[in-house]
């Protein structure tokens, strides 16, 4: 009889510790699956985002986030210089600032975007139209996200009146009236988040900032033959002052700073599991190796050699893990969704990013651990029962 | 509490005002004393006495000098974990003079925020409803955080609540596993018991009691390994971020949460494995 028979009939003569041991790995092997895919899920989403809006080069004033950092003074002269790059195929400008409108007494505060150009996939119409040109004649037009319209009752057609909010003065300005043109959906777009896009003539019309010419970010799509990385050299080379980046760059810059968090602590979780996994199939082996000690030395007595007692426990080893953590997989899926729907609950968070996201290298090295652990799990009963003396053994154990 | 706009620009100031520092100064008296962030003080190797030159201008013009009179830990804050916390603390005139715009009357008379501390501090929400009235423009909130379902903390907490629910299910499992094999161990044992008039209900009291005390020792175990592992993770994660913050507590009322669950857990596998050997003949006990 091969040893993996030998194994699989060691395992289904017991089927209750069985059956018990896979589940309690498959468990186990669900929340590492899960730890692993939390170390890059936030990356990997992120970028997907990032990357779906349309653009892959973003310029500020300085290496803070965008919307956090200072803005870029002489905005309109940097546009056009931008939009003359040969490595450029779209240029969008964007201000960002806060407004406010009333719900009867109380008070909506709002985003309120101004843009300049085409914003490809950056927000996408659900109900009504795109934002048309500016007309100074005619009430400025805005888009409004659901959250927004279902807070105050507002459908593509309806005026928006408006105060801006948008720098730390204290001002008192009159609500500007806003035609809403249509209702959309961001790419970046917080779960509750009220957020308003207008023309950029619009925003100065609510907010009256003191340098109207000021920008927050630009967004760039590079052409395909140029391609991001030409694209920021040819900004820097523009305009040496701004801070030019591309996707990936924003991407590994997070990484290091706001997504770091979760990194660290799926590392510490990956640890601690993969530790107590490591624990517990030990355990279950060592005991299942100390009653069977008898059976073990009898084997021995009868010709079975050390080597193919090695092999039998190695592969009892390999089906405990290996059933376990092919369960442990879908399981693992399916707690994924259950764990990423709880941290999305998060203030902030984009409603298209995902803290538990799918990569091949997670299985892979989730498969690479749960077999390593295995194998050293394995270790200390199969040395237990590789140098067991074969008469003391049956004598205490048979007779 | 200093103003946040000035504390930006200070912050700004520096930040990227690289040329702005000097410390190896004649004594300047009139200078007007600052407090530097320990991280700070260390990036830029900076102590108590040098003086410093500050601009609000990114490339450095019109420094002002200022005398380093301290050095202080920031207040840990969970929200800026992941931010270096190079900071500068002032007094507020000596700010308003370094960073206010020339160009707006309203400058010297400007804060971003002002801290209350009550006499009563329970009526703090009455007290902000009532200020917010009557100085309309201004926001006011008590730093009584109400615990929603989407408080950060709340979502944290709801996190790791489920990962601990998730490893005792798995742990269950092998628990009850172990519990069935060391049962089976015993068979012949209870048989004989069973064969000498110990009766069925008088055994199961002693697992139940074995049980517990196996059990209670495990639980007193395992609070015991989460103190030493809070040390060493408090530490991590300190020297990583390079904050005082304290990433893991285990408290009295932690400790007891977590004896109160594994404690009945253990019993009810020793329980569950048990009673399944206990049911059958005392024949089949001593394989006859």
């Amino acid at each position: 009889m091969r040893p993996f028979s030998f194994a699989w009939r060691s395992l289904t003569r017991q089927p209750a510790r069985a059956v018990l041991g896979i589940a309690g790995i498959a468990v186990v092997g669900a929340l590492l699956f899960d730890m692993l895919l939390l170390s890059r899920g936030l990356v990997v989403s992120f970028r997907d985002l990032l990357e779906g809006v349309g653009f892959d080069v973003r310029v500020t004033a300085d290496q803070f986030v965008p919307s956090r950092g200072p803005m870029i003074s002489d905005g309109t002269a940097v546009l056009n210089r931008l939009r003359a790059l040969d490595e450029a195929e779209e240029v969008l400008a964007l201000r960002f600032g806060r407004a406010w409108a009333t719900d009867g007494e109380r008070r909506v505060s709002m985003d309120l975007i101004g843009v300049d150009g085409n914003p490809r996939k950056t927000w996408t119409v659900i109900e009504g139209s795109r934002l048309p040109a500016y007309d100074p004649a005619a009430p400025p037009a805005i888009l409004i996200n659901r959250a927004v319209a279902s807070r105050l009752g507002l459908s593509p057609g309806d005026t928006l009146p408006l105060r801006g909010d948008c720098d730390s003065r204290v001002t008192a300005l009159p609500p500007v009236d806003f035609q809403v043109v249509g209702i959309i959906a961001f790419q970046f777009e917080a779960r509750g988040g009220r957020s308003t896009v207008t023309t950029l003539p619009g925003y100065v019309k609510a907010c009256d900032p003191p340098n109207r010419e000021a920008m927050t970010l630009f967004m760039i799509a590079s052409t395909v033959e140029a391609g991001p990385d030409s694209v920021v050299r040819a900004v820097e080379h523009v305009v040496p002052d701004l801070h030019a980046f591309t996707n990936q760059e924003f991407v590994d810059r997070l990484q290091v700073t706001d997504f770091s968090y979760f990194r660290q602590i799926s590392f510490v979780l990956t640890t601690i599991t993969l530790f107590f996994a490591f624990l517990l199939i030990a355990t279950l082996l060592t005991v299942s190796v100390n009653r069977r000690l008898g059976e073990i030395a009898a084997l021995r007595a009868l010709g079975f050699r050390k080597k193919r007692i090695v092999a039998d426990l190695l592969w009892e080893s390999a089906l405990l893990v290996g059933a376990g953590g092919l369960l442990g997989l879908p399981l693992g899926g399916l707690l994924a969704l259950y764990l990423d729907e709880i941290l999305r609950q998060m203030p902030g968070i984009p409603i298209g990013l995902h803290f538990f996201a799918w990569e091949p290298r997670a299985a892979i090295t989730y498969v690479l651990l749960l077999a390593l652990a295995g194998l050293l799990a394995a270790a200390y009963p199969v040395y237990l029962a590789a140098r067991l003396p074969i008469a003391a053994t049956m004598r205490r154990e048979i007779v | 509490m200093l103003p946040h706009r000035a504390w930006g620009i200070a912050l700004a100031a520096i930040l990227t005002a690289g040329a702005g520092w000097s410390v190896a100064e004649p004594a300047q008296p009139n200078a007007p004393p600052i407090l530097l962030s320990r991280q700070l003080a260390e990036a830029r190797d900076l102590r108590v006495g040098e003086i410093v030159h500050l601009s609000t201008d990114s490339t450095g013009e019109n420094p002002r000098p200022f005398r380093v009179a301290g050095v202080y830990e920031p207040v840990p804050d969970p929200f800026r974990l992941t931010t270096r916390r190079l900071e500068a603390r002032f007094h507020l005139p000596d700010l308003i003079e370094f960073s206010a715009d020339p160009h707006d009357p309203l400058a010297a008379e400007t804060v971003t925020r002002i801290n209350v501390a009550l006499e009563q501090p329970d009526a703090a929400r009455e007290f902000a409803r009532q200020l917010e009235g009557r100085v309309p423009g201004i926001a006011v909130r008590s730093t009584d955080r109400s615990r929603t379902g989407s408080d950060p903390f709340v979502v944290l907490n709801r996190f790791h609540t489920a990962i601990a629910a998730v490893t005792v299910i798995g742990s269950a499992a092998f628990l009850l596993a172990l519990m069935v094999m060391r049962s089976e161990e015993r068979r012949e044992t209870a048989g004989i018991l069973r064969l000498i008039g110990f009766s069925r209900p008088r055994i199961l009291l002693e697992i139940l009691v074995e049980g517990l005390l196996v059990a209670l020792a495990g639980s007193v175990a395992g609070v015991v390994i989460a103190l030493a592992v809070e040390g060493l993770l408090n530490r991590f994660f300190q020297w990583h971020y390079d904050t005082a913050l304290v990433f893991v507590r285990v408290t009295p009322g932690i400790a007891v949460k977590c004896i109160a669950i594994s404690v009945p857990l253990g019993v009810l596998a020793g329980l569950v494995a048990s009673w399944t050997l206990l049911r059958r003949g005392i024949m089949s006990l001593l394989h006859r």
